[in-house]
C-alpha cells in the first residue's frame, strides 16, 4: 500500500533513552490522524520528526513516496500549529499570518488575498491589526491555526492544539477543526493526550506507549476492539478480569474467571490463544444490573450521578470491583448503595485481550 | 469582609513604603544635590568659600534674586565647550556601536549554550568587576605604553619595527571605554536572548525561514529591548566619563567630564562647572526619554 505519508522503522533516541522506538505508520491523504498517548510516550517527538525539528536516529519519513527525512524544517511542505501557539509577539495578527507567505516571496496582492481568505474563514478579520498580547486564548488559537493553514501545507501538524482552551471552547473548537479539515481536504496529524478529543476529531487513531504504536484504527475499531489491556484501559473506562478455563459452545465461549467470581460469556474468536494468559474486558455502559437473575453477584458500593449517566461501582463476591453505567432517563434509580445485584452482559460485549 | 479590607489596606501601605524608601533615597542623594548644582550654575563666581555668590540678598527691606545666565550663554557659544560636548557624544556613540558589535555575538553565544554552562560564562563576563576600575585602567596604561606589553609583543613578533603610539590617543580612550563598559552591554542583551521563547524560532523555521532569516525576522527584533537597555546603560555614563579619557587620552582629546573637572578644580569656577553639568544633563535627557518611551510602547 502506498500511503500519503509513510513512516518506516522510525526511531529516535537521546543517548540511551529511546523516545521513539521503531515505528511504522501509513497515513492516507485527507486523513485526520491522531497520535494518542500519555505524556512521554513519544507522540510529540514523532510529530516533531515529521515537522523536521528532530532528526531521527534511524528510519525514514516519506511524503508522496519521496523521502523527506533529511529535508530541513523550512523546506518541508508541512506546517505546525504549536501547543503554545508560538505567535510572534512583536508582529500584529496580520503580519503573523503573512510571515510564511512573505518568506516564500509571494507578491503583496496575493498575500493580502490569502490573508483575507483565511481571516474570514477563522473569524479573524476584525483582529488583523492587533498584537497577540491583546487577544484571548481562543483568538490566539485561531491565529496560530490561520498562520499554519495560510501556507496551504500538504500536511498540517497540530501539537496539543486545544490544550490551553477551557472545556466548552475546546469541544466547540474540535468540531470546528473537523469542519475545516473536511472543507480544505488537507491531511491533519494531531498529537493529543485526551482520548475524548482523539475520538471526536480523528478518522484514525494511533495509540502510543513508551515510544511504540500499540494499535491503529478508526475510533470505532480502537474503542470496540482493543487488542491489549493497555489500549482498552487507555481509551475510556473498562472492566478487566483475568480469564481462566475457557469452553467453546458453538459461537460462544464460556470462561471461568476467578477474579470475577463466576462464569462470563464471550463471542468466540480465534484472534487470541486461550491457553496463554488472557483477559476479558467489558465496557461499563454494556453491563446490565438486575436485582435478580443470572450473572456475577455483588453489592452496589457506590453510586454517582453525573447528569448524563449514573455510575455504579459494584463489589463482586470475588472481591473485585465492577463498574456499570446507566443512561439517565430522568427517573430515580431503582438501585441504591448496599443493594444486592446481578451483573450480566451480552457475549458480544466481551472483549478477549492478550497481555 | 472587614478583615479582608484591612489586610489589603495594610498591604497597600506596605507597598507604598517599599516604593517610598528608594524614592526618598533618590530625593535626598540625587535630586537635592542636583538642585544645589542648578542653584550654583546660576550664581556668580567669587573668591572665598564657598566660591560663588548667593543667589538671594536681603538689604533690610528688599529680597533680591539675582540669576546669572552668563555661564550658560558662555557654554552654549564657546567653541571649546561645544567641541568637548561633540567629542564626548562622538566617543560615546562610536564606542557604544563597537560594544554592540562585540557584545551581541558574545551574548548570543552565551545564550545558545547549555543552561549549565551559561552561568559560568556570565560569571566570566562580570569577573573584571572584582578589581577596581581604576586599577584596570592603570593596567591598560602599562599595556599601551610605548614600551608597554602590547608594543613589546608586536615588536618581538615582528609585525612592527617601531613602537606604536597608542597611549594618550583617542584609540586608547576607545580601548579603555569598550573594555570597561562591555559587560553593561552584554548582560541586558544576554538576558533578553536567554529568556526568548525557543519555539518562536521553530515556528519561524516551520514557516519557511532558514536559520539566518529566522534570526533576523524573530530573534533580533525580539532582543531590541535588551539592545536598547544595553546602549542606554553604556552611552549615558560614557558621555560623562572622566577617568578613562584623563588617564588614557591625550591632551588634544577634550571630553566634557574632563572639562567639568578642570573648571571645578583648576579654575575653581564652580558656577561654570555647574552650568556645563546642567547642559550635559539636558543633552542626556533626550536619549533617556526616548529610551523610556520606547520601552513603554513595546510593552503595550
Amino acid at each position: 500500500m502506498h500511503s500519503y505519508i509513510s513512516i518506516e522503522n522510525l526511531a529516535k533516541s537521546y543517548g540511551v533513552v529511546s523516545a521513539v522506538n521503531n515505528i511504522n505508520l501509513g497515513i492516507g491523504k485527507g486523513e485526520f490522524f491522531s497520535l494518542l498517548g500519555p505524556s512521554g510516550c513519544g507522540k510529540s517527538t514523532l510529530l516533531r520528526m515529521i515537522a523536521g525539528f528532530e532528526t531521527p536516529t534511524s528510519g525514514a519519513i516519506k511524503l508522496e513516496g519521496a523521502d523527506i527525512t533529511d529535508v530541513p524544517a523550512h523546506r518541508r511542505p508541512t506546517n505546525m500549529m504549536f501547543q503554545s501557539y508560538a505567535l510572534f509577539p512583536h508582529l500584529t495578527v496580520g503580519r503573523n499570518i503573512a510571515f510564511g507567505l512573505q518568506q516564500d516571496g509571494l507578491a503583496k496582492p496575493e498575500i493580502k488575498k490569502r490573508i483575507d481568505d483565511v481571516a474570514e474563514k477563522l473569524q479573524l478579520t476584525a483582529l488583523l491589526d492587533r498584537k497577540p498580547a491583546q487577544l484571548s486564548g481562543g483568538q490566539r488559537q485561531r491565529v496560530a491555526l490561520a498562520r499554519a493553514l495560510v501556507k496551504r501545507p500538504k500536511v498540517l501538524l497540530l501539537d496539543e492544539p486545544l490544550g490551553a482552551l477551557d472545556k466548552n471552547l475546546r469541544t466547540e473548537t474540535q468540531l470546528e477543526l473537523v469542519r475545516l479539515q473536511r472543507e480544505l481536504g488537507l491531511t491533519f496529524i494531531i498529537v493529543t493526550h485526551d482520548q475524548h478529543e482523539a475520538m471526536t476529531v480523528s478518522s484514525r487513531i494511533a495509540i502510543m506507549k513508551q515510544g511504540q504504536v500499540l494499535q491503529v484504527g478508526s475510533p470505532l475499531e480502537v474503542y470496540e476492539t482493543p487488542q491489549s489491556r493497555y489500549v482498552a484501559k487507555f481509551l475510556g473506562e473498562t472492566n478487566v478480569f483475568a480469564g481462566g478455563r475457557a469452553e467453546r459452545n458453538g459461537d460462544e465461549l464460556q470462561i471461568d474467571s476467578g477474579e470475577a467470581g463466576g462464569r462470563v460469556h464471550a463471542a468466540f474468536t480465534d484472534r487470541i490463544a486461550l491457553d496463554a494468559p488472557f483477559w476479558v474486558s467489558v465496557r461499563p455502559e454494556r453491563v446490565q444490573l438486575a436485582t435478580s437473575g443470572a450473572g456475577l453477584e455483588g453489592t452496589v458500593e457506590q453510586l454517582t450521578y453525573t447528569g448524563v449517566e449514573r455510575h455504579y461501582r459494584v463489589r463482586l463476591t470475588s472481591g473485585a470491583t465492577l463498574d456499570a453505567r446507566r443512561v439517565n432517563h430522568g427517573c430515580e434509580s431503582d438501585l441504591g448503595v448496599g443493594d444486592r445485584v446481578f451483573a450480566s452482559w451480552s457475549p458480544q460485549a466481551s472483549r478477549l485481550l492478550a497481555e | 469582609m472587614s478583615a479582608v479590607t484591612t489586610t489589603s489596606e495594610s498591604a497597600n501601605w506596605g507597598s507604598r513604603l517599599l516604593i517610598a524608601i528608594p524614592y526618598a533615597w533618590l530625593l535626598v542623594l540625587f535630586l537635592a544635590p542636583f538642585a544645589l548644582v542648578a542653584v550654583i550654575s546660576l550664581s556668580t563666581v567669587r573668591l572665598g568659600m564657598p566660591p560663588f555668590e548667593p543667589l538671594t540678598a536681603w538689604d533690610g527691606s528688599i529680597l533680591s534674586l539675582r540669576l546669572n545666565f552668563e555661564n550658560f550663554l558662555y557654554v552654549l557659544t564657546d567653541d571649546t565647550y561645544l567641541l568637548a560636548y561633540l567629542t564626548s557624544l562622538k566617543i560615546a556613540a562610536i564606542s557604544t556601536a563597537v560594544m554592540l558589535l562585540i557584545a551581541y555575538p558574545l551574548a548570543y553565544g552565551i545564550a545558545s549554550c547549555a543552561p549549565s554552562s551559561r552561568s559560568l560564562l556570565v560569571f566570566l563576563v562580570i569577573v573584571p568587576f572584582w578589581s577596581s576600575m581604576l586599577i584596570r585602567v592603570y593596567s591598560w596604561m602599562s599595556i599601551l605604553r610605548n614600551d608597554g606589553l602590547l608594543n613589546a609583543f608586536l615588536l618581538k613578533v615582528g609585525l612592527i619595527s617601531e613602537p606604536l603610539r597608542i597611549l594618550n590617543t583617542e584609540t586608547a580612550i576607545y580601548i579603555g571605554i569598550v573594555y570597561t563598559y562591555l559587560p553593561f552591554m552584554v548582560l541586558p542583551i544576554y538576558s533578553t536572548l536567554a529568556s526568548a521563547d525557543r519555539t518562536l524560532i521553530e515556528a519561524a523555521r516551520d514557516l519557511g525561514c532558514s536559520r539566518v532569516s529566522a534570526f533576523w525576522r524573530v530573534t533580533f527584533p525580539l532582543s531590541l529591548s535588551g539592545v536598547a537597555a544595553g546602549c542606554a546603560l553604556v552611552f549615558i555614563p560614557v558621555v560623562g566619563e572622566f577617568v578613562i579619557p584623563d588617564l588614557l587620552g591625550g591632551a588634544d582629546t577634550q571630553m566634557i567630564g574632563r572639562a567639568i573637572w578642570l573648571e571645578f578644580f583648576n579654575n575653581r569656577d564652580w558656577p561654570m562647572a555647574a552650568a556645563v553639568t546642567i547642559v550635559l544633563l539636558a543633552l542626556l535627557v533626550v536619549p533617556i526619554v526616548y529610551f523610556q518611551s520606547r520601552q513603554s510602547r513595546s510593552r503595550t
